[in-house]
């Protein structure tokens, strides 16, 4: 029995293509007002989030966070141990960016509600 | 090891060829806005899921909203997801094989018709994220931001663990049963393995499912087979199950250190805690849910019943009190008649307030533990297994 690690790259296809699909059923928004957009918003390391983050997850898992600065720092260098790839000169400017739009302070995320489940298997279908 | 650019261009050359080009393109340069405002009234479309809460839709996490809680059992397109990573793509049932090796006699490898032709067993479960009732933590805490409804109650049919386990003829040096799915690990994340205790795996309602409330298991779900673990947080039950292993102590890895574990000692709210003062979290707390009314609602004059759910993990409800008068007193409601020995209790109470005005309901349930929900959360940092009081308001209009 191969072990996780290996096995990554042998089906590194059938999660892109997984990828692929579900991005095709899911599209990207579904949201009408910008506080359940799940977007990240406009800063200096908007970009380099999306791309170091993305990857893995959608950017809805960070929005929805509301952090003091020690923890969006853990949360940053346990990602960056994880496999995101963050320029160390970009690590104080990306836990900053995080830090002041999904502080405790901030008002609550509003979650979206998926379709109801008529609409999804007719979206879906081929 | 591919790198996450290379990643990314695979990732929307695939799309192109699926035809999903533009969205992942948009995700993949992380400039999205102009993507949004063409999909601005979509709904998110999730195959086989109805009206969920979205958590978080790559990976997918989705939350039951809680008035769709009016059934003992919860149907499959309303039942919460929890992923830590991807799901795979696709399981083929023919080629399909679950391999169990470690401290046993003789290493095994069934296939799904192999299980088939094992007695099958059924358990009614309800089970639930270890962090559900997260977002209602204070100070917040990293994770899905769970509101109240990472839960659920369904029936699920497969052959015990202990059926599997001794035919590979479990070693006296057994300790822990680990389990491995097939989801897939993005980048350098460590791989969802757990354990549980060897009493625990040997215990007979310990399954490997193949079926939930009497079919097939979904993809969401875990297709084809899934550990269930009943009366343990969610985590305790692997899907997409394709490796057992027994060891000679608990696995190790993330997601049993630091991950999946309480303090010993209750701890002040933000407080640090040091991972030796920790422990593994297993069976569920008691909890009750208010399912209805709605909280921010307006009633009309007149009798209302308030509604809900209650569970104890591996204990037993064995009263659910109401107060509607923010807890000044409280009153015992009806337990519903449906129960199994792991799942949860509908209750109701019917509520015939005198005078119109603001309203707090609260909701309390006590197990045969001698357990009692408490008023205030018990705090720890990662959010797990929140179950203060639960609370509605309401107004109640002339």
């Amino acid at each position: 029995m191969s072990r996780p690690s290996e096995r990554k790259l042998s089906e590194l296809s059938a999660i892109v293509l997984a990828l692929a699909f579900f991005s095709a059923a899911v599209g990207f928004a579904g949201e009408s007002s910008s506080d359940s957009s799940g977007q990240l918003p406009a800063g200096a390391m908007q970009e380099k989030a999306a791309e170091a983050c993305s990857t893995c997850h959608e950017a809805r898992i960070i929005v929805q966070q509301r952090l003091s600065k020690a923890a969006w720092t853990k949360e940053v260098d346990k990602m960056m141990k994880w496999g995101a790839e963050v320029d160390p000169k970009d690590r104080d400017a990306l836990i900053d960016y995080f830090s002041a739009n999904f502080g405790p302070e901030q008002p609550a995320y509003v979650a979206p509600r998926s379709a109801s489940e008529s609409t999804s298997q007719s979206k879906t279908k081929k | 090891m591919t790198s996450r650019r290379d990643f990314l261009k695979t990732a929307s050359a695939a799309a192109l060829a699926a035809g999903a080009a533009h969205p992942l393109l948009s995700w993949a340069s992380g400039n999205s806005s102009a993507a949004d405002a063409a999909y601005e009234h979509a709904a998110i479309a999730i195959p086989g899921k109805d009206r969920m809460i979205v958590r978080s839709a790559r990976f997918l996490d989705l939350e039951t909203p809680v008035e769709f809680m009016t059934d003992w059992i919860t149907p499959v397109n309303h039942f919460f997801v929890r992923n830590h990573m991807f799901e795979p793509a696709r399981v083929e049932a023919k080629t399909w094989q679950l391999s169990i090796a470690g401290e046993v006699e003789k290493a095994l490898t069934f296939t799904l018709a192999d299980l088939e032709k094992l007695p099958l067993h059924s358990v009614v479960n309800t089970m639930e994220c270890a962090g559900n009732g997260r977002s209602l933590q204070n100070p917040k805490v990293p994770g899905i931001q769970w509101g109240k409804g990472a839960v659920g109650n369904a029936r699920f049919s497969g052959p015990s663990l202990k059926t599997l386990l001794e035919k590979a003829g479990v070693k006296d040096t057994a300790k822990h049963v680990q389990f491995r799915g097939l989801d897939l690990v993005p980048g350098k994340v460590p791989p969802f393995i757990r354990s549980i205790p060897i009493d625990k795996a040997m215990d007979a309602d310990t399954l490997v499912a193949t079926q939930m409330n009497g079919a097939p298991l979904t993809a969401h779900h875990g297709f084809p087979a899934r550990t269930i673990t009943p009366g343990w947080a969610g985590a305790a039950s692997c899907k997409w199950l394709t490796e057992i292993t027994v060891l000679d102590k608990p696995a190790e890895g993330n997601f049993m250190n630091p991950g999946y574990r309480l303090p010993n000692t209750p701890v002040k709210p933000g407080d640090a805690v040091k991972p030796e003062d920790t422990h593994s979290l297993t069976a569920l707390s008691v909890k009750s849910l208010i399912t209805s009314p709605s909280d921010g609602g307006k009633l009309k004059p007149g009798a209302h019943a308030i509604q809900g759910v209650a569970w104890a993990g591996e204990a037993d409800i064995t009263k659910v009190e109401i107060s509607t008068d923010a807890g000044a007193t409280w009153t015992e409601a009806q337990l519903g008649k449906d129960q199994a020995k792991y799942a949860w209790r509908l209750w109701s109470y019917n509520w015939k307030p005198a005078k119109s005005g603001d309203y707090t309901i609260l909701s309390r349930a006590t197990d045969s533990q001698g357990r009692v929900q408490p008023e205030a959360p018990v705090w720890n940092p990662s959010g797990y297994l929140y179950n203060a009081y639960d609370q509605v308001k309401v107004n109640l209009n002339v």
